[in-house]
């Protein structure tokens, strides 16, 4: 079993671009996983053109980038049987980008969105990138962008993508099918950043005081719930729990294990 | 890296068929219009020759370079990238001055020995690209305001002394603007072979054959006639005739003579 990690800001063309993608490797048992904020169809199409299994994940309250790589072992644990997985992030944060050591990291990089040097580990970890969009520009300022790329990811494969012909999608079906299988335990490219504030647990009010005494109230409760996002609160994760009963929308018996 | 010829092997149309004609020989300072129908796989073949396929794509065309397999290369390094393109969208983004733009292509390209020297291109490629628009460009100029007739013709300019490349695909450039007859004379000048997607027929008729493009296949090769070409040329006069009124009604001058005979292209004002 292989996976591939697509991130890139929305609109890039990640989706379109999966698409040729996935009918380059039709004889591959694949799993398209989509995850996004607020609510995504892809899987859906994706699942109706080409007949591959998919499913979606939407983040919701969590940093869908955070909440990637919590699902990301689960995905991998079920789908054992298939012969690629490809993931598909939301794109929305250049920080996070929750690559992995193992199979492809691939940049879907819109060339009309702004210098490569302002972009983080999303570009400069990715083993591929692909350029898209790049058809509306002249060639000269292709080239210029693509050495700009160079400065910033030295190793990484460049190629041109276009999401309405395919352009490029041979060249990735034909790098994805010479990386190797998945080994034992993946890690994170590049770490996350830190997330210990009163905003990280839900705090809306722009003030000091009152974010520290978030975070204080939510460090107690997170020492207190089990950690392990099992669902059985209705909360996709212990984090959303947290939150929920700090704004009392729920009360904190709805975690069954929640330590007295 | 000089390009004596270029050979296109068949591949297979849109209906899996063998396309007709087996080997298909370009040779350098050539002319090829690529012509048909919307969908009839005019760009999968500028898509093909511009990757240098060898059997990977759709259409399993195989192209050759001086009659042979091209070097991987060839492919991934832009530096000596051999096939310049010119798509129908030519915007630019960067916001900068066509000076400095045109330094940063140069030493992008690794053309840049000295400062003089990439003045010396620099200067020149403007030059020649106001000769093939009749909107003066300056140097500092910012890129973000030029005309579509501008980016057009500095783009030619850049491809004929930056780029280099002795390969160029152009897809349905539109005229607005620039003279584009000089334009292409400009690139074949510097030995270059050329396929240009077109519906224009001053353009199309313009070529030294032209392949007709039907299901995604080439289904005839035409060798332009000399009376087509001569029709060309008349077309082209036209073209440049307007490009001058264009700008005499920005002068602010009034049109009261039209000018009805043909004078040959250069001889002209």
């Amino acid at each position: 079993m292989k996976i591939v990690i697509f991130g890139g800001t929305p609109g890039s063309g990640k989706t379109s671009i999966i698409k040729f993608i996935i009918q380059e490797l039709k004889d591959l048992k694949i799993h398209y996983v989509k995850f996004d904020v607020l609510s995504t169809d892809d899987d859906l199409l994706i699942k109706q053109k080409f007949g591959v299994s998919t499913e979606n994940k939407i983040s919701g309250e969590v940093c869908p980038d955070h909440y990637a790589a919590l699902e990301i072992p689960k995905i991998i644990e079920k789908h054992k049987d298939k012969d690629l997985i490809i993931i598909e992030t939301a794109g929305l944060c250049l920080r996070c980008s929750p690559y992995v050591n193992e199979g492809l990291a691939v940049n879907v990089l819109n060339i009309l969105a702004g210098k490569p040097s302002g972009y983080g580990p999303l570009l400069t970890d990715a083993d591929v990138i692909i350029v898209s969009k790049g058809d509306l520009i002249s060639q000269a300022e292709r080239e210029i962008f693509r050495s700009k790329i160079l400065e910033v990811n030295k190793n990484g494969l460049i190629i041109d993508g276009n999401g309405l012909t395919g352009e490029g999608a041979i060249d990735v079906s034909e790098r994805i099918k010479k990386i190797p299988e998945v080994k034992k335990t993946l890690t994170l490219k590049n770490s996350m950043p830190t997330a210990i504030c009163g905003y990280c647990y839900g705090n809306k009010i722009l003030d000091s005081k009152e974010t520290l005494n978030r975070y204080n109230r939510g460090k107690e409760l997170k020492a207190r719930v089990p950690n392990l996002n099992c669902g059985k609160c209705g909360f996709k994760s212990c984090n959303e729990f947290i939150r929920a009963v700090l704004d009392k929308k729920i009360n904190e018996d709805r975690c069954p294990y929640i330590k007295k | 890296m000089k390009i004596k010829n270029i050979t296109i092997l068949s591949g297979y149309n849109k209906k899996k068929e063998k396309e007709i004609i087996e080997k298909i020989e370009i040779l350098e300072g050539q002319k090829i219009g690529i012509v048909g129908h919307t969908g009839s796989g005019k760009s999968q073949l500028l898509y093909d020759i511009e990757k240098l396929a060898y059997g990977e794509t759709k259409t399993k065309r195989k192209i050759l370079i001086n009659g042979k397999k091209a070097d991987k290369i060839l492919k991934t390094d832009p530096s000596i990238k051999i096939i310049g393109y010119l798509t129908q969208h030519m915007n630019f983004m960067t916001d900068t001055s066509v000076y400095e733009f045109l330094k940063t292509h140069i030493i992008t390209r690794g053309k840049h020995k000295s400062k003089e020297e990439t003045k010396k291109i620099i200067e020149k490629v403007i030059d020649e690209a106001n000769k093939i628009t009749g909107e003066e460009i300056k140097k500092e100029t910012n890129l973000l305001i030029l005309s579509g007739g501008q980016s057009r013709a500095l783009m030619v300019a850049d491809l004929a002394y930056v780029s280099e490349s002795p390969i160029i695909l152009i897809d349905e450039i539109e005229n607005a603007g620039i003279k584009i007859k000089q334009a292409l004379t400009l690139l074949i000048k510097k030995g270059k072979i050329i396929f240009l997607v077109t519906h224009d027929p001053m353009l199309a008729l313009d070529t030294d054959k032209r392949f007709v493009m039907k299901n995604g296949g080439i289904n005839n090769v035409i060798h332009t006639s000399i009376r087509e070409k001569g029709i060309a040329n008349y077309f082209s006069w036209i073209n440049d005739y307007i490009l001058d009124i264009r700008e005499n009604i920005r002068d602010g001058k009034k049109v009261d003579e039209l000018r009805l005979i043909c004078t040959p292209v250069g001889e002209k004002k």
